[in-house]
């Protein structure tokens, strides 16, 4: 019956007060203006902890079934990888490509 | 388990399930499934948000000063006003209390409605301006030739979050007027959990968008 928890009120409106601190603290960090890949690592990093406190406790994970838990980690496991792949393109060009602006045509290349 | 002692409360069973916890769990492991698959239907815009970011570091700090911080700012307190009255919903169906479920499901949509109302003020501002997205901008306020791209990138993750609150509005007001038709009690009230798991990952998703494209600059 693990499935049929009554969240308790106490977690609730705990959760309802993190999210609060959390949005105050997300905003008052981005106008202290931290050097730039601390500024987004900062972000990211308070935005995980409120995604972490809705899921744990307004979802109720941590009081359901381990299968939710798991069908939710594998969807962060699958994002994770369709970034990592696509930035492996992306990062790598020579010029990146610019679907707005018509590419000039390339030179002939010369065969050895 | 033998047919005799199918009482009332267990008349929502589907006969292909064993009791009324397995299709419980079922319909809740069917839900969160389907919530993968918008975790990753929203992740090819965040798949595009970060390449391009990645390409025009610059352009996403310039175009970010154009999206009001304050509003944005109420926007995702109301959200999370709204996750809370949600979960206070399922709660009260879950305690046989489906005068209190009416009350936490109508404030629900009615702050759904606050956040669209100040969505539509923000895309109207914009549109007056001429930040429109791909072809049709026309603002010269942002020294960028790819000022546009923020902006089609913008209006397709907010605009895509913005139908899902409007699908979870009518979610709700469905879920409101079986509640009112005694519907649910606390046996069955599966309709009201699944559709605050559904509520729950649209307030996440905002979770994300606002410090991606508000608060950058």
């Amino acid at each position: 019956m693990s499935s049929h928890h009554i969240i308790p009120l106490k977690y609730l409106f705990g959760t309802a007060g993190a999210l609060l601190v959390l949005t105050g603290l997300t905003v008052a960090v981005a106008f202290i203006h931290i050097p730039t890949p601390f500024n987004i690592i900062v972000a990211i990093g308070i935005a995980v902890a409120k995604a972490f406190c809705v899921a744990a406790f307004f979802m109720g994970l941590y009081w359901d079934k381990k299968i939710n838990t798991i069908a939710l980690l594998l969807s962060v496991v699958f994002f994770t990888l369709m970034v990592g792949v696509t930035l492996l393109d992306t990062m790598f060009r020579e010029k990146p490509s610019d679907i707005y602006y018509k590419m000039p045509a390339p030179p002939p290349t010369t065969q050895m | 388990m033998s047919h005799t002692d199918a009482s009332h409360s267990n008349s929502h069973v589907q006969h292909h399930f064993v009791d009324s916890d397995q299709q419980f769990d079922s319909a809740k492991l069917g839900m969160w499934l389907f919530l993968v698959t918008e975790i990753l239907f929203f992740g090819g815009l965040f798949v595009a948000y970060i390449v391009y970011r990645a390409w025009n570091p610059e352009l996403f700090t310039m175009a970010a000063t154009q999206l009001d911080t304050m509003m944005g700012g109420i926007n995702t307190l109301v959200l999370i006003g709204s996750s809370l009255t949600m979960a206070l919903a399922i709660r009260a169906a879950q305690t046989d209390n489906p005068s209190a479920s009416i009350k936490y499901l109508v404030s629900t949509v009615v702050l759904a409605f606050v956040f669209m109302v100040i969505k539509y003020f923000e895309y109207t501002h914009k549109f007056e301006i001429g930040i429109l997205p791909g072809e049709a901008y026309t603002f010269t306020g942002i020294d960028h030739p790819k000022a546009h791209i923020f902006f089609s990138i913008y209006y397709m993750m907010t605009g895509l979050h913005g139908i899902h609150v409007i699908i979870g509005i009518g979610i709700i007001t469905w879920l409101i007027i079986k509640t009112k038709k005694g519907a649910f009690n606390s046996s069955y009230y599966t309709p009201v959990e699944i559709t605050g798991l559904y509520w729950h990952l649209v307030d996440i998703i905002w979770i994300f968008l606002f410090p991606l494209l508000y608060l950058i600059d």
